[in-house]
């Protein structure tokens, strides 16, 4: 039988008297795309930086790959086997894109920079920008800023990549070619969380969509069921008014 | 006027300024180091270890250059019945004074990396010292440069304070050699150029750091 990956186990989250989370429970088994939609502030970003215990959460716990990160003393191990891809790229300014992906094999890893930059070469074919390798971040497009930023996550050969609202910040035209990374990603069999608005991603590509509002989970659906036989009225809501964008 | 005088002390003039270069640079290196260790206290979580450092780094700045000296200079002596030689006595209360200031620059820099940084860094395995270090720092230090530049041309000119408890520094062998010679107003004139042209050069390297922050990366 597969275990799952991610284990959330009534997980909740405050800031002050604001509930971000409350008391969610879910897992997420591996070689699975789960998309994660909602409105603002209905704690889908909360949720993912609680994956990766970016965020210290209250109560609950999060079990990842078995093992607990409430109770991890080796956080950073745990966190290099999780990928992360931010809304606005969080490429460190002052590294070439080379050393943006390098920085952490050789540092967590331990890997010599030969080594980790031979494997970066690899990584920027994959995303399509090998021809940047040497330049710096401010030097680059919103898309290719992001596609270097999912080679940084790559890197160490997560088992897990989350996305926080990757092409949130991202001209139109510069959408769909980090997303048809995404998708090369999920078609070659890798565990996503994607807090997305990208509702066509959802549809295509994620297996699952999980909709969240005012820190809970509402809906957990297969994609196709969600958007065409939505089960919960507040998810009917939000994809007819996400539609109606459309 | 006769400014031969100062071509015949150029030499003991020249000591003098060595000696203030290398209170200044001494006093920058390690007061610089210390600084980032309580900067990074400044904006850590732990009240532990934030308390401590806002403590001393308010403490210091509300103080003058001065008493600290003299704090070093009198105090210390009666309460270790040790006498340290004046240029260490000095260095020592330049650093800890000079400490708070840098710090209170490094911290500004560390907060102007913002969190979003710590935490893609964090994100990919790295520890939070690591975080610190590699990705930070540097580029605090990028943004911090004008003013550290500007906090040195400070460091330097506060070498005169030396003067006060005697050691023989740039402007304490001007007035020297003017009080031996009687040519005060040519050697204060000197002294005044050599200052200019130092802590002048500094202010417009800040200044020049400042337009071309990217040349820094």
């Amino acid at each position: 039988m597969t275990l799952p990956l991610v284990q959330i186990n009534n997980l909740s989250l405050r800031y002050g008297n604001f509930v971000a989370l409350d008391d969610i429970s879910i897992d997420f088994m591996p070689g699975t795309c789960v998309v994660i939609c909602g409105p603002s502030g209905s704690g889908k970003s909360s949720l993912l930086r609680c994956v990766n215990r970016l965020e210290d959460f209250g109560t609950g716990d999060v079990i990842f790959d078995g093992q607990s990160l409430k109770s991890a003393h080796n956080i950073s191990k745990i966190r290099s086997n999780i990928g992360m891809v931010f809304q606005h790229f969080e490429l460190y300014p002052h590294l070439s894109v080379m050393n943006n992906i390098t920085l952490a094999p050789r540092y967590v890893n331990g890997i010599n920079r030969d080594e980790a930059e031979a494997k970066a070469h690899k990584l920027l074919e994959r995303v399509g920008i090998l021809d940047q390798a040497n330049k710096y971040p401010d030097e680059l497009s919103g898309g290719q800023q992001q596609r270097a930023a999912i080679a940084r996550a790559l890197a160490l050969e997560p088992k897990l990549m989350l996305f926080d609202e990757p092409t949130s910040a991202l001209d139109p035209e510069m959408i769909s070619e980090v997303l048809q990374v995404m998708r090369d990603l999920a078609r070659n069999g890798m565990t996503m969380l994607v807090v997305t608005h990208e509702m066509g991603f959802a549809r295509d590509v994620a297996d699952e969509v999980v909709f969240m509002d005012k820190g809970k989970v509402i809906e957990r659906n297969a994609s196709g069921n969600f958007f065409d036989n939505p089960q919960s009225d507040r998810a009917k809501e939000f994809i007819d008014r996400v539609l109606q964008k459309i | 006027m006769d400014f031969s005088v100062i071509n015949d002390n150029i030499e003991f003039l020249m000591l003098g300024l060595m000696r203030s270069f290398q209170l200044a640079i001494f006093t920058i290196v390690l007061s610089l180091t210390i600084a980032c260790f309580i900067a990074i206290g400044r904006v850590s979580s732990k009240r532990s270890i934030r308390y401590p450092s806002a403590i001393f780094v308010n403490l210091l700045r509300s103080n003058p250059l001065i008493l600290i000296v003299f704090w070093f200079f009198f105090l210390v002596p009666l309460i270790t019945g040790k006498t340290l030689p004046e240029f260490h006595t000095v260095l020592i209360a330049f650093v800890v004074f000079f400490a708070a200031y840098f710090a209170e620059i490094v911290r500004s820099g560390i907060q102007s990396v913002g969190s979003s940084q710590v935490k893609a860094a964090l994100s990919t395995g790295l520890t939070y010292s690591q975080s610190m270090r590699l990705i930070v720092l540097p580029q605090a230090l990028r943004n911090m440069l004008p003013a550290l530049v500007t906090e040195c041309v400070i460091v330097f000119q506060g070498t005169t304070i030396a003067y006060v408890i005697g050691m023989r520094e740039f402007l304490h062998s001007t007035s020297l050699v003017a009080e031996r010679t009687v040519r005060p107003v040519e050697l204060y004139l000197f002294a005044a150029l050599v200052y200019l042209v130092i802590c002048f050069t500094g202010t417009r390297l800040a200044l020049f750091l400042e337009k071309n922050k990217e040349l820094a990366r």
